[in-house]
C-alpha cells in the first residue's frame, strides 16, 4: 500500500522524478565504475606482487627483513618447508638467496642486487623467469645467470656473454667467479631491471658460501589481499626465537599504504557524489511535499498518522534510491562489459611505484564491492535528501495545511 | 732569530734521531716546522705525505679485518709509483681470493678475480667503497685523492695526543675534489712531522671513522707508521694493516702497472 501510494506520488511528477533519477544514476555509475577502476587496478598490482615479486608470506631468520645480513639465514629450509606445508595446505613453496655485489667486465661494471632462486618453484613466465632475449634460468646449478634488461643494457651483455661477479662471502672473504648469460629478463620493476642478477639457487648459496636460504616464500591459494589468518597459521607453525614470518603488507608497507590511499580517494569520489546528489533529493523531495501541503492536511483530517506520513516520503525517497542503484549498476555494468580491458600504456609512461611496476593493461569487473560502496553512497544520500522533508510533511497542522492553496 | 733556527735544527735532528746522519732527506722535502705554533700547513702537509708515499714504493703487508662476526688476515703486496698507479696482490688469504689484484692506472680502477680468472673494471665513483671488504676505502688504497691537492688546510692548535705535542689540523675539501669526505682532521706529531691520527667527518659533519698511525719505524732517511688501523664510528669492526716491509723511491718499470699483465693474472 505505503509502496504503491509512493510510486504513484514519484510518478506525478514525472519530468522531476527522472531528472533526480538520472542524477543519482550516473553518481552510481561513476562510483561503481571508479572503484572497480582502482580494484581492478590494485588488486593486479597485487596479485603481481604475491605472485612474482615477495609471495603472500616470508619466512626469513629472525631480523631478516629489518637488516639483511648475509650471514642471517633459515639454516634448514628442507625441515620449515614440511612445518609450513603442514600449516598452509595448497601453498606453493620457493627459496630464495638474496645479497649484493658488483658485477661486469673488463670494460665496465656496476653494484647489482644477487638473487639466487629456484626456477621450477618460481610461477613461469613472470619476474625473473619473464626471459625476453635468450632462455630462461636452468634448475640445475649451471653457471648462468639472468640478467635485468637495463643492467643488460648498461653492461652491454646479450645471451652468450660472459659475466664476471665479485662480492664478499658470508665469511668475509671475497667472493668471486664468472658465468655465462643465459638470458635478459623483464624482471618486474624499473628497479629489479636496473640492478638484478638472477641464479640458480644453489650458484648463489656457492658464491656467497652459504648454508641456508634467506627468504622462503609462500604463495597461497587465494585471491583475497588480506592474508592475515594465513599469517597467524604460519607464524604457529615456526619457531620464533630463530625465524620470522612476514606478510607481503608488512614487507612492503610503502605499497600497502599507497594502496589504502588511493581506496581513500574513491571514498572522496563517493562523497562528493553524495553531496551533489543529495541536494538533488532534498530540493525533489522539498519541492513534492511543498506542493502537497494541502494533501498532507487532508490526510492528517481523515486521521492518517504522522507516522504514516513520514513513512510515505521516507519510502518515496528510498524508492528514488533503489530504482536510482539499479539504473546506475546497470549503466556501469554495460559500461565496464564494454571496455573489457584498458589498456594504459598510450597514457602514462609504464612506471614503478613504490618498487612495484603498476601495469599498463588490467580487466575491469563489477566487484561486489563497487556495489556495496555505491549502496551505502546511495542509502546515505536518500536519507539525507528525505528525512527533513519527510519530518516537515508530518509536522503540518492539519486546519492551515488544508487552507493552504 | 738565531735561536729560532738553532732550536728547529735541534728538533729536526731529535725528530730524524740517529739515521740522519747516516741518510739525508732529499732537499725538495720541507722541513719539519716543530717550534712553530702555526706553522705554513701547505709545507707541513706536504712533508707529511712525502714521509707516507715518497715517489714510489714496494712493500709487503698484512690486513686484519675484525668484526663482530668475523676475523681474517690477507697478506698482500703493493707497488706504487707516483699517484697515478698502484697494484695490489693478495699474497695469501682464502682460497678464492689468494692471487687477486687491483689495479689503478690514473683515474680508473680494475680487478683481478683469480676464481674468475679474469679482469673487472670497477665503476667509476666507487673510489669511496670498500676495498676487499675491509674499512679501507678504495681511495685510501690506491690514493685517489691528495691531501696537498684536494684539500684545503689550516691549523687549529696545538695540543696533547698522549705523550705527544701535536697539531690539529683541519683540512676541507676544495671544490670538485674528487673526495667523499665532509670535512677530516689530523693530529700531526710536532716532532716528527707524522700523523699520529686522523678523523674523518661525513658531509653532516657526523664523524664518520678514524685512522690511527703507530709502529713509527725508521726506514731509510725517514720514519714511518708500519701500523694504521681503520675504526668505523658506528660500526663494531676495525681493520688494520700492518708492513712488514717497505722500501720506498725505487725506480718500477711501468710495466709493472699495465693492464696486460693484469688479465694474466701475474
Amino acid at each position: 500500500m505505503l509502496l504503491q501510494m509512493a510510486w504513484r506520488n514519484l510518478m506525478r511528477n514525472r519530468r522531476r522524478t527522472l531528472l533526480t533519477l538520472s542524477a543519482m544514476s550516473l553518481g552510481v555509475c561513476a562510483i561503481v565504475f571508479g572503484h572497480s577502476f582502482n580494484e581492478a587496478t590494485w588488486s593486479k598490482v597485487i596479485r603481481q606482487v604475491t605472485e612474482s615479486q615477495v609471495g603472500h608470506l616470508q619466512v626469513h631468520g629472525a631480523g631478516w627483513q629489518a637488516e639483511p645480513e648475509l650471514g642471517n639465514v633459515v639454516a634448514d629450509p628442507a625441515q620449515v618447508e614440511a612445518r609450513v606445508a603442514s600449516a598452509l595446505p595448497g601453498a606453493r613453496l620457493a627459496q630464495r638467496v638474496l645479497g649484493y655485489g658488483l658485477a661486469g667486465t673488463e670494460k665496465q661494471s656496476a653494484a647489482v642486487v644477487v638473487m639466487g632462486l629456484q626456477p621450477e618453484r618460481e610461477p613461469s613466465g613472470e619476474g625473473p623467469l619473464s626471459v625476453v632475449r635468450g632462455r630462461a634460468l636452468s634448475s640445475e646449478r649451471s653457471g648462468e645467470v639472468v640478467l635485468g634488461r637495463s643492467l643488460a643494457d648498461q653492461l652491454e651483455l646479450e645471451p652468450g656473454g660472459e659475466l664476471v661477479m665479485l662480492g664478499q662471502a658470508v665469511d668475509g672473504s671475497m667472493a668471486n667467479d664468472r658465468y655465462t648469460v643465459a638470458g635478459v629478463a623483464d624482471a618486474g620493476s624499473d628497479e629489479l631491471d636496473a640492478t638484478a642478477v638472477f641464479l640458480n639457487l644453489a650458484d648463489a648459496q656457492a658464491f656467497f658460501g652459504l648454508g641456508g636460504v634467506h627468504q622462503l616464500l609462500v604463495r597461497l591459494p587465494t585471491e583475497d589481499q588480506d592474508v592475515s589468518a594465513h599469517l597467524e597459521a604460519l607464524r604457529g607453525a615456526l619457531d620464533l626465537a630463530e625465524l620470522e614470518g612476514l606478510s607481503w603488507d608488512q614487507m612492503l608497507p610503502e605499497l600497502k599504504s599507497v594502496v589504502d590511499q588511493k581506496r581513500g580517494g574513491i571514498k572522496g569520489l563517493a562523497a562528493v557524489v553524495f553531496l551533489i546528489v543529495a541536494l538533488g533529493v532534498l530540493n525533489a523531495m522539498t519541492m513534492s511535499t511543498f506542493e502537497r501541503t494541502r494533501e498532507f492536511g487532508v490526510m492528517a483530517s481523515l486521521g492518517t498518522r504522522r507516522g504514516t506520513i513520514r513513512r510515505l516520503v521516507v519510502t518515496e525517497a528510498l524508492l528514488l534510491g533503489v530504482v536510482g542503484l539499479a539504473v546506475g549498476v546497470a549503466l556501469a555494468a554495460a559500461g565496464i562489459g564494454a571496455v573489457g580491458s584498458i589498456d594504459m600504456s598510450g597514457l602514462t609512461s609504464s612506471g614503478d611505484m613504490v618498487g612495484v611496476r603498476i601495469p599498463s593493461v588490467f580487466e575491469l569487473r563489477l566487484y561486489p564491492s563497487s556495489v556495496g560502496q555505491a549502496a551505502l553512497t546511495v542509502l546515505l544520500t536518500v536519507l539525507a535528501g528525505g528525512l527533513w522533508p519527510a519530518w516537515r510533511a508530518s509536522r503540518l497542522k492539519p486546519v492551515e495545511a488544508t487552507r493552504s492553496v | 732569530m738565531r735561536g729560532a733556527i738553532a732550536s728547529i735544527t735541534a728538533a729536526l735532528a731529535l725528530a730524524a734521531g740517529p739515521a740522519l746522519a747516516a741518510e739525508k732527506a732529499p732537499g725538495d722535502i720541507p722541513p719539519c716546522p716543530s717550534s712553530e705554533e702555526t706553522p705554513d700547513v701547505a709545507a707541513l702537509i706536504r712533508r707529511t705525505e712525502k714521509l707516507l708515499e715518497g715517489s714510489s714504493s714496494i712493500g709487503t703487508f698484512s690486513m686484519t679485518i675484525k668484526t663482530k662476526d668475523w676475523t681474517r688476515s690477507l697478506k698482500l703486496k703493493a707497488w706504487a709509483k707516483g699517484r697515478d698507479y698502484t697494484l695490489i696482490r693478495v699474497l695469501e688469504g682464502g682460497p678464492r681470493e689468494t692471487g687477486m689484484m687491483t689495479l689503478k692506472r690514473e683515474k680508473q680502477l680494475w680487478n683481478y678475480l683469480p676464481q674468475a680468472g679474469r679482469v673487472m673494471k670497477l665503476p667509476s665513483g666507487m673510489l669511496g667503497d670498500s676495498w676487499m671488504g675491509s674499512d679501507f676505502t678504495n681511495d685510501d688504497l690506491v690514493r685517489g685523492s691528495s691531501l696537498v691537492e684536494d684539500y684545503e688546510a689550516k691549523v687549529l692548535g696545538v695540543e696533547k695526543a698522549g705523550e705527544r705535542e701535536v697539531w690539529r689540523i683541519g683540512l676541507t675539501p676544495k671544490p670538485d675534489s674528487p673526495v667523499v669526505w665532509g670535512k677530516v682532521e689530523m693530529l700531526v706529531d710536532r716532532q716528527s712531522c707524522l700523523p699520529v691520527k686522523q678523523v674523518f667527518f661525513d658531509e653532516e659533519g657526523k664523524e664518520a671513522r678514524r685512522l690511527e698511525y703507530g709502529d713509527f719505524r725508521q726506514v731509510g732517511w725517514r720514519q714511518f707508521p708500519a701500523r694504521m688501523t681503520f675504526i668505523p664510528s658506528d660500526e663494531n669492526r676495525q681493520t688494520s694493516i700492518l708492513y712488514d716491509q717497505i722500501e720506498f723511491d725505487l725506480d718500477i718499470s711501468d710495466d709493472t702497472f699495465g693492464l696486460h699483465r693484469l688479465r694474466q693474472g701475474r
